[in-house]
């Protein structure tokens, strides 16, 4: 008897010491894994929050730690990180592309997966996002584009057919011409926002040539000459809004919503985010591409984010595993049925809540062109070479030239041009 | 050091070691956030750094880039110079006016100090929105104002020649921060030479001339040194309203340094601006100091 009780007495005082030294071996099992991210109307904190809580239960052996920052300090944040060599996040949006030398190379991680594979996502982001000097950076995670939105109670009152899809340049002036009523202040259609978009690209303009070393020939070649000049007659025309109007009556660093919302503007160049603004504001609205030029390939600005895993992590395999359910199937799913995001993934986009609506549909047939990003991110020094050549886009702005100046203008940047892109490339690369 | 230290009888050096102990938090502060960032920039400014890659010595190239091969730079330096030598007298006239105005003594004066003050304390930002409604072209506070009595504004912050005197303008609206410091002068200012002045027959202009002035010149020259030093880091209003434009006519030498270093990732060359306007402010400085000596008066003297 005095034996049994012994024997269990010592059953139990070494149940007593291993459960804890079990309990300490779970928990040191479980990986924590920091993951950055922004709070945005596309990206809500209370929906990814929703996500990081469904991935935990789901995953025992792994614990997301969610650190929501605001979008506008985000990429210094990132960027000063990243320079400190420490304390950067596991997981998080690698919107720069300079921050790709620091990215996990997710290749092998890829063949391996059953769940993810590039084909799954839409090409060309794939392409501009996730693939950088031939190494597999991250995942494209949701997709954005820039379209002409246009007021059919305006052109409706004023006898103005639509829009058609494959409509040019020059009609998309003579459009916002018919559109345009000083007296109701109303502008006929915005101009863009910086050269070298879509509408240049349409013209088969670039800055400088595809090896990164020339500017001239390029941006002042006869293409960019006929894109600053359609810009050109689009501001003498009067009927687009000067920038000052822009910055001050559109709210939206994006784009001129507000402007459009009141009606004030018949046409905007707008992305996904306003439809849905537009859609609860009641708005009769539809959606064409930006125009194009006759015979020319069709480009469209579109983008998505790249989602990467820190080349520094201690835990990579654990930080893939957030990652693809982040930006895989699942994820972009519980994103977009949650919130104002659309994903990637065509075969995810298709279920869409809204599919079967003409503005979905129009967003569909935008994502099919060709992207400008394609060549901007493969050209890291396009924005520096841009910065060197911003007269020619002022001057016109400003209605400072004369319309046979243009070719001039754009001759006399070069040289600066120039510079700009041999110290950047000497720096960044071609 | 070290001989003085075995001189000093075992009193002083405890006083000295805990004078040292109690400044030791201030000590650390200053060597970890300030003289280690310092050193660090100018060796950062001899490299090519993208940060994100390690950084490559490379010498004076940065330097010589700066002085031979960099219109911006130069660009940036004669907007930012302008800049100075336009919002610098105004701040200190229009600061040295309304601190006169606030010296009075009214019923509600506290109730004007607090008022003309709040724009020196709301950020930036918020300043910047609020005057690019003020000075929007069609539907601006401003310009409305102006339609009244027959005159047709400028495009103010969207016009080439008037971007800069309008960002000037609105640091001029900020000037109750150094009204308040030169309030703190005015009021030191005994009130015996007033009227001693008085009685001797000076008039106002002739009091404000030989007595106001000339001992307020401590807080002028101290104003003078903040004001430049501010006026030389302008930033917040070119990044938030103009990026610069129109036609770079707003391009302060901030702006570029911070597209340099956080658009660009040019953190090198970055670090060289840096170091330059800090040899600016530095020079120009020392030369106000210099200069002091002939127009500073102290009470003492």
């Amino acid at each position: 008897m005095w034996q049994r009780s012994r024997f269990i007495s010592l059953v139990l005082f070494a149940l007593i010491l291993v459960i804890p030294v079990g309990g300490i071996t779970l928990a040191q099992d479980v990986v924590t894994i920091e993951w950055w991210t922004v709070n945005s109307e596309e990206y809500s904190e209370e929906v990814q929050r929703a996500l990081v809580e469904q991935f935990n239960a789901e995953h025992p052996n792994i614990h997301v730690n969610i650190t929501v920052l605001p979008e506008s300090g985000f990429t210094e944040r990132m960027t000063t990180t990243l320079g400190a060599g420490s304390g950067a996040p596991d997981v998080a949006f690698f919107w720069d592309n300079n921050w790709f030398p620091q990215a996990l190379d997710l290749t092998a991680y890829i063949e391996a997966d059953p769940d993810i594979n590039p084909e799954m996502y839409f090409e060309g982001f794939w392409n501009t996002r996730a693939v950088w000097q031939d190494k597999i950076v991250g995942l494209p995670l949701g997709v954005g584009a820039n379209f002409v939105m246009y007021n059919k109670d305006v052109f409706d009152e004023m006898g103005v057919p639509y829009p058609s899809p494959d409509w040019t340049t020059d009609e998309y002036i003579a459009t916002a011409v018919a559109l345009t009523d000083p007296e109701l202040r109303r502008w006929g259609g915005d101009r863009p926002r910086g050269p070298f978009r879509a509408i240049w690209r349409n013209y088969g303009a670039f800055p400088y040539s595809d090896d990164s070393t020339t500017v001239e020939g390029f941006l002042n070649s006869d293409a960019a000459v006929a894109a600053y000049t359609w810009l050109w007659d689009l501001v003498a025309s009067g009927a687009t809004p000067t920038p000052a109007d822009i910055e001050i009556l559109g709210t939206e660093g994006t784009g001129p919503i507000d402007l459009f919302l009141a009606g004030r503007l018949a046409m905007a160049t707008l992305n996904q985010g306003h439809v849905l603004t537009a859609v609860e504001s009641g708005v009769n609205f539809g959606i064409v591409p930006e125009p194009q030029i006759p015979g020319n390939e069709r480009y469209v600005n579109a983008w998505s984010l790249t989602a990467s895993v820190w080349a520094g992590t201690a835990h990579p395999d654990e930080a893939y595993e957030w990652l693809s359910y982040w930006v895989g199937p699942e994820g972009q799913q519980f994103l977009m049925e949650n919130g104002q995001f659309f994903p990637s993934l065509p075969t995810v986009l298709e279920t869409h809540p809204d599919a079967d609506e003409d503005y979905v549909q129009a967003f569909f047939q935008v994502l099919e062109h060709r992207q400008v990003a394609e060549w901007v991110n493969a050209h890291p020094c396009n924005s520096t070479v841009l910065r060197a050549a911003v007269d020619a886009w002022d001057l016109i702005n400003l209605g400072e030239i004369e319309r046979d100046e243009v070719e001039a203008t754009l001759d006399s940047l070069v040289e600066p041009a120039q510079a700009a892109l041999d110290e950047c490339v000497g720096r960044l690369g071609g | 050091m070290l001989a003085a230290w075995r001189r000093m009888n075992p009193l002083a050096r405890r006083e000295a070691l805990e004078a040292y102990l109690a400044l030791s938090p201030w000590l650390f502060g200053f060597v970890v956030f300030t003289i280690i960032p310092i050193a660090v920039s100018i060796f950062l400014s001899f490299t090519q750094w993208t940060i994100v890659e390690p950084p490559t010595w490379i010498g004076i190239d940065n330097y010589v880039r700066m002085f031979t091969r960099d219109p911006l730079f130069w660009q940036s330096l004669k907007v930012t110079g302008l800049f100075v030598l336009i919002s610098l007298p105004l701040k200190l006239v229009f600061g040295l006016a309304l601190a006169l105005l606030l010296n009075n003594r009214l019923p509600g004066m506290n109730f004007f100090r607090t008022v003309f003050y709040i724009p020196a304390v709301i950020s930036g930002v918020a300043v910047s929105l609020m005057w690019m409604w003020l000075l929007q072209p069609d539907t601006g506070v401003v310009n409305t104002l102006l339609d009244y009595v027959g005159v047709r504004g400028p495009n103010w912050f969207w016009d080439k020649d008037w971007a800069l005197p309008s960002v000037a303008l609105m640091s001029v609206w900020k000037v109750g921060g150094s009204a308040i410091i030169y309030l703190a002068g005015l009021q030191n200012i005994p009130a015996q030479l007033y009227e001693a002045a008085e009685i001797d027959g000076a008039g106002r202009w002739g009091r404000f001339l030989r007595i106001t002035i000339p001992l307020l010149t401590p807080t002028i020259f101290f104003q003078l040194i903040i004001e430049m030093i501010d006026s030389f880091k302008v930033f917040t209003e070119a990044f938030v309203i103009t990026q610069g434009g129109p036609l770079r006519s707003t391009y302060f030498y901030m702006l570029y340094f911070y597209e340099e270093a956080f658009r660009n990732f040019n953190m090198g060359y970055a670090s060289a601006l840096a170091l330059f306007l800090t040899l600016i402010i530095l020079a120009t400085t020392i030369f106000i100091n210099y200069t002091s000596k002939r127009w500073v008066y102290y009470e003492s003297e």
